[in-house]
């Protein structure tokens, strides 16, 4: 019972999760637009933060594109380092109008090399207000430092539950500056780079004729963010259901475990049971003696799956890149955990409705002269 | 006072005793003796609500055993009735104590004192932490007849109580039935074949079953 609720929980609280922090990522974007490849792989990139981005675009035809007149708005962003495994993003103000974020203390970005920062990567890195920080270069922390160009927190972000927790955001001119080593780059807009531009479309009747238009005619790609991960589920689906008819199987193993269980005590048990009977014990209250029984194992047995379900989900939160990278906290899970738990405790007693209904129908007579 | 009227009862078409009549006044004893496979066992237990009768009717005072739900009968003989079985019917995975208890539990009382004044009497104060299955045969008769008297019993039912008992232990059972039975004013109906018994109780009445039938 425990095994099998453990993983039941464990399932849920993942594949919920996910699918919230995916959902949650997506600040109703339609549209990414990047260098060619996999378009699943641009989205996980450069919306989620997970993936390594397909490539580079030019600025000077991101720019282009924002002022389509399909496009209501767009934003620029351009990755390529990190600090502590948490994303360095170029960006701008727009970025973070499309998580509603707010600050938590200081100000915004006004000069190259200023950033601001989300709360998880002030949690976990310790970074305050005016305290430098070294970027590496790369998306995981590798140790090839760009120690000449610290960047400077001036900003600490509230929590927002989103990837924008997990990220360190400064402006475009910041990565710009970092990864040239002529100022004089900057002047010259036809070779600058960005690494996608997430888009909005004016009406959605954009939905299918730009992103061919894009695919066809450019050497970018347009994709579909919740195109994308619905197709990324699609495919992780069959792991999920594997793994939840598994736990179905290990729980319905454990009901037959606890009537059996139950069946076996009360043969054991049913000369006892009937003594029970002679000095005045009733049939409801033997009942209820066999039911309390059962479900305080079967209680027991799924509360504490439960608990070590939730215990081993939070540690991988912790532990792994799921937790820096997907997991933000969202609690929309409990319900859908309660009404499972709800499900097994009906199964649970009706499961030892069967050894009761036996008990209730024993004949003590018969019972004590047979044993 | 214990009434019945007209009792019978058969197994399988078979008629194992019939047209029993029989009444006992308030604190009036009742022996019931006849020979072996006549259904004195099975009347004691008809008598103890454990078994329905074919025919007839039981009345304790003004209740008519019988016409009570099960549940009531199961409350009424935790109440009113104890038992001394003749295999004792004690559980042997609890202690003395422990069977004591959860006869008191039945009987609806919480109150644990006065089980420890019970065992005093039957002399097992000493050895109520002790498993039955761990007693003698004499001990074990010894908490039978201590478990029949919690919860001041009105009627004690005993069914060859010292059928497997020396001389010693015969006189030590017996005894204490009748200190007991007197001690708490029950009427005692009482199924034996031992003379010994016998002599030491004085019956008020005999139901000799083999006369009857």
């Amino acid at each position: 019972m425990i095994l099998g609720v453990t993983i039941i929980t464990l399932s849920v609280l993942v594949n919920q999760i996910t699918k919230n922090t995916f959902t949650k990522n997506n600040p109703n974007l339609d549209v990414v637009v990047g260098a060619k490849g996999s378009p699943l792989q641009l989205v996980l990139s450069s919306i989620h933060h997970i993936d390594i981005p397909t490539g580079n675009i030019s600025y000077k035809n991101a720019k282009k594109i924002m002022k389509h007149p399909a496009i209501k708005f767009g934003v620029p962003i351009s990755l390529g380092d990190n600090f502590q495994n948490y994303r360095i993003v170029g960006t701008d103000k727009k970025f973070l109008k499309l998580y509603d974020a707010e600050l938590e203390i200081g100000s915004m970005w006004e000069k190259p090399m200023q950033s601001v920062i989300g709360s998880n990567v002030a949690n976990f890195t310790k970074l305050k207000i005016d305290k430098f920080f070294v970027g590496s270069h790369g998306l995981i922390d590798t140790g090839d430092i760009h120690s000449e160009q610290p960047y400077k927190v001036v900003g600490i972000l509230k929590k927002t539950g989103t990837i924008l927790d997990n990220l360190i955001i400064t402006s475009l001119n910041s990565v710009w500056n970092l990864h040239s080593n002529q100022n004089d780059i900057l002047k010259k807009s036809d070779s600058l780079e960005v690494t996608a531009l997430l888009l909005k479309y004016k009406n959605k009747t954009s939905v299918f004729s730009f992103p061919r238009l894009i695919n066809k005619n450019t050497s970018m790609q347009a994709a579909s963010p919740n195109l994308e991960i619905s197709k990324l589920f699609k495919l992780t689906g069959g792991a999920h259901k594997i793994i939840n008819y598994l736990s179905i199987i290990i729980v319905s193993l454990s009901f037959a475990g606890i009537l059996f269980t139950l069946l076996n005590n009360i043969n054991e048990r049913k000369y006892d049971l009937a003594i029970l009977r002679t000095l005045g014990f009733t049939r409801e209250r033997i009942f209820s003696i066999i039911l309390i029984e059962g479900m305080t194992i079967s209680i027991l047995g799924s509360f504490i799956g439960l608990i070590l379900g939730s215990i081993v989900y939070k540690c991988i939160e912790f532990f792994s890149l799921l937790g820096r990278n997907i997991v933000t906290g969202q609690l929309d899970f409990i319900y859908e955990i309660l009404i499972i738990w709800f499900v097994i405790l009906i199964i649970s007693f009706l499961t030892c409705l069967i050894p009761c209904i036996k008990v209730y129908k024993q004949n003590i007579r018969n019972t004590l002269l047979n044993s | 006072m214990l009434i019945c009227e007209n009792l019978s009862f058969s197994i399988d078409g078979h008629k194992l005793f019939s047209n029993i009549d029989f009444k006992i006044k308030k604190e009036k004893d009742l022996l019931i003796t006849g020979p072996s496979g006549i259904g004195k066992t099975t009347l004691l237990s008809v008598l103890c609500g454990l078994q329905i009768p074919t025919e007839g009717s039981i009345r304790y005072n003004d209740i008519s055993l019988y016409s009570l739900s099960e549940n009531k009968i199961d409350e009424f003989r935790g109440k009113q009735l104890g038992i001394v079985f003749q295999s004792f019917n004690l559980i042997n995975a609890f202690t003395i104590k422990q069977n004591l208890q959860i006869a008191n539990t039945a009987e609806g009382s919480q109150d644990t004192d006065h089980l420890y004044d019970l065992l005093e009497r039957v002399g097992l104060a000493d050895k109520s932490h002790i498993k039955v299955s761990n007693l003698s045969i004499g001990e074990k008769q010894r908490v039978a007849v201590a478990r029949a008297f919690i919860g001041q019993p009105k009627w004690i039912f005993c069914d060859e109580p010292t059928s497997s008992l020396d001389d010693k232990n015969t006189d030590i059972i017996t005894n204490l039935i009748k200190e007991e039975s007197l001690r708490h004013k029950a009427s005692l109906i009482l199924i034996t074949h031992d003379k010994r018994v016998q002599s030491i109780l004085n019956f008020n009445e005999i139901l000799r079953l083999g006369e009857v039938l």
